[in-house]
């Protein structure tokens, strides 16, 4: 770390800092700015200050769209990331078996749903669920008769449940690496001493492995939780959010960030749907400093 | 128990292992096979895992009859575009991040960090009614731009991270025999750090070839689409086969999955941080 002289410095950041000032972040304050105003479809161009009013008809009551969105997502959350992790930890504990031959295949070959763009899997698995052509139905019929069918995205809880599926496959591989690269960290002299100390694989795996891998699973958990927290590629290319009960409710798989999308982009509630950004923004943001803070990051930066 | 424990453990891990690859390449084979399906055969109420007469109809078809290649053209440009602007945009900031002492750097970095948490679909909300008011909607330029408000950042975050990791004493020691600031980045930090500006220009190149969101609102004409808001429109279309789609599909994501496999080696905790998967 060295002094330079303040006008170094200064050619150095300002194409970051100017670049990032426009792009990034005035956007952000406007933003702000916006959600102070009443501007939408009809009101586009000659919109007034209305104050706090997003904010309150965003947080009015307990049924306000804002918490069921957000209750759907945190829902949503809570069921994928064991999900991930659980198939993520599996995947990498057969792939770090002594006895599996042909790792270098096996391993690409699960790793390949993360090199799918995000929205081709969405696509794809739309088409599968389909009622009457989707590759899901056509092998139930198999099983279950001619006439059967699932109600993958027709039924609100199957809906739901069909987003969790193609979040699976497309997010278990992020885990699956972070955890066999955690794996072969681990030092075999500690297996080998609980082995002559008597251990059996299950007391080895909850002594040893699990300890030794948290230090990789917080932050990727943390990091996974963020990202499905923000999903909108799977939800809103599969379901568009529905199904939908009644116009005035939010659907089954209307997370927030496709109410976002679609408040903004298909009703054009631009003050209103800036308002519950900066909500969300600010939950988010928090989330992110107090993980940083708890892996001592920050203070690392610091330096 | 000896028996299971020779050959029940390993029977059972493959048992597993070739469960989670059908799991994980079936959609990929599904796209490949309906890739060379003729016209509607696909939409039938009984499974069938290969086409009955396999043809290359529908890669003729996306060639010539719509307008694919523009869209190849478009993403091609834009995502050069976001990937050269944002190394270059961010390359000195975060040398001077990563060795430069001054007021204000711990806000800096909090900043960064501020505006890495905003999702940029909320982003998307400003961003969409600067560049209407400014009268970029519509244009790839404005995309660029777009893409540009997650891109600095990131390159920025990722460029510092790697900056750090180079040991300090290299460019300090070339400081005391005489060196300028200058030369201790162009003459050291910068061939040292070739490795991970190209892994953060393709991992740049490849968020912005697979958008979907931006893309879709600020493009307006089919000929200035890029390819997911091209695709997008090809599949929600219930008259046009799904063959179509999945023939571009194949097509789009074969090079970038093999760049992203091939990559994936060097993804260690700073070069996942925010982002890859949009």
């Amino acid at each position: 770390m060295y002094r330079v002289r303040a006008a170094t410095t200064l050619v150095y950041l300002s194409p970051m800092i100017i670049g990032v000032g426009l792009i990034s972040f005035y956007p952000i304050l406007y933003n702000v700015f916006i959600s102070a105003t009443n501007q939408n479809l009809y009101h586009f161009r000659r919109y007034s200050f209305i104050g706090l009013t997003n904010y309150q008809s965003l947080l009015k009551t307990f049924d306000a769209d804002f918490f069921i969105v957000l209750g759907k997502t945190f829902l949503f959350v809570a069921i994928c990331i064991p999900l991930f992790l659980g198939v993520g930890m599996l995947a990498a504990l057969a792939l770090n078996h002594p006895a599996v031959r042909f790792k270098a295949f096996w391993r690409v070959a699960l790793i390949v749903p993360w090199a799918v763009p995000s929205y081709i899997t969405a696509l794809v698995w739309k088409f599968f669920f389909n009622g009457e052509f989707g590759t899901l139905n056509q092998l139930y019929r198999v099983v279950a008769g001619p006439q059967a069918g699932l109600p993958w995205l027709t039924d609100p809880n199957w809906a739901f449940a069909s987003i969790v599926l193609a979040n699976l496959w497309m997010s278990y591989p992020f885990f699956m690496v972070v955890i066999l690269g955690a794996l072969q960290s681990i030092p075999s002299e500690l297996y080998e001493a609980a082995a002559v100390d008597g251990a059996g694989a299950w007391r080895k795996f909850w002594r040893i492995t699990l300890p030794l891998l948290r230090p990789a699973i917080l932050p990727a958990t943390v990091l996974s939780a963020i990202l499905t927290f923000n999903t909108l590629n799977t939800a809103y290319l599969i379901t568009t959010g529905g199904p939908f009960e009644s116009a005035a409710k939010p659907g089954a798989t209307e997370f927030v960030m496709v109410y976002a999308f679609r408040e903004a982009f298909q009703l054009f509630n631009f003050g209103y749907i800036a308002a519950f950004a900066v909500v969300i923004f600010v939950m988010l943001f928090g989330v992110t400093l107090g993980s940083l803070r708890f892996s001592g990051l920050v203070r690392e930066e610091g330096r | 128990m000896r028996i299971l424990a020779r050959f029940g453990v390993p029977a059972l891990l493959y048992v597993f292992l070739s469960a989670m690859v059908i799991f994980a390449l079936f959609p990929a084979f599904f796209v490949v096979q309906a890739a060379f399906r003729p016209g509607q055969s696909l939409y039938t109420l009984t499974l069938s895992l290969w086409p009955d007469h396999p043809t290359l109809d529908n890669f003729t078809y996306i060639f010539t009859q719509i307008p694919f290649p523009s869209w190849l053209r478009n993403s091609l440009g834009v995502s050069v575009g976001t990937m050269v602007a944002g190394l270059i945009g961010s390359a000195t900031g975060a040398y001077a991040l990563s060795r430069f002492r001054f007021a204000g750097k711990q806000m800096t970095l909090i900043l960064l960090l501020a505006i890495q948490a905003f999702p940029s679909v909320l982003a998307l909300i400003p961003i969409y009614l600067i560049l209407k008011t400014i009268g970029l909607v519509g244009s790839p330029f404005g995309l660029v731009l777009a893409y540009m408000s997650v891109a600095l950042v990131f390159c920025t975050w990722n460029l510092k991270g790697y900056f750090d990791t180079i040991p300090r004493e290299l460019d300090e020691a070339a400081l005391i025999d005489g060196c300028s600031v200058t030369q201790a980045f162009w003459r050291i930090i910068l061939p040292l750090s070739i490795p991970a500006l190209a892994v953060t220009a393709l991992l740049m190149f490849l968020t912005a070839w697979n958008e979907w969101v931006m893309a879709s609102v600020l493009l307006l004409d089919e000929n200035t689409y890029t390819v997911p808001v091209g695709l997008w429109g090809l599949q929600n279309d219930y008259r046009v086969p799904w063959g179509y789609f999945a023939a571009a599909s194949l097509i789009v994501s074969i090079p970038v999955m093999a760049l992203f496999l091939g990559l994936q080696r060097y993804f260690r905790a700073g070069l996942t941080v925010g982002g890859v998967k949009g």
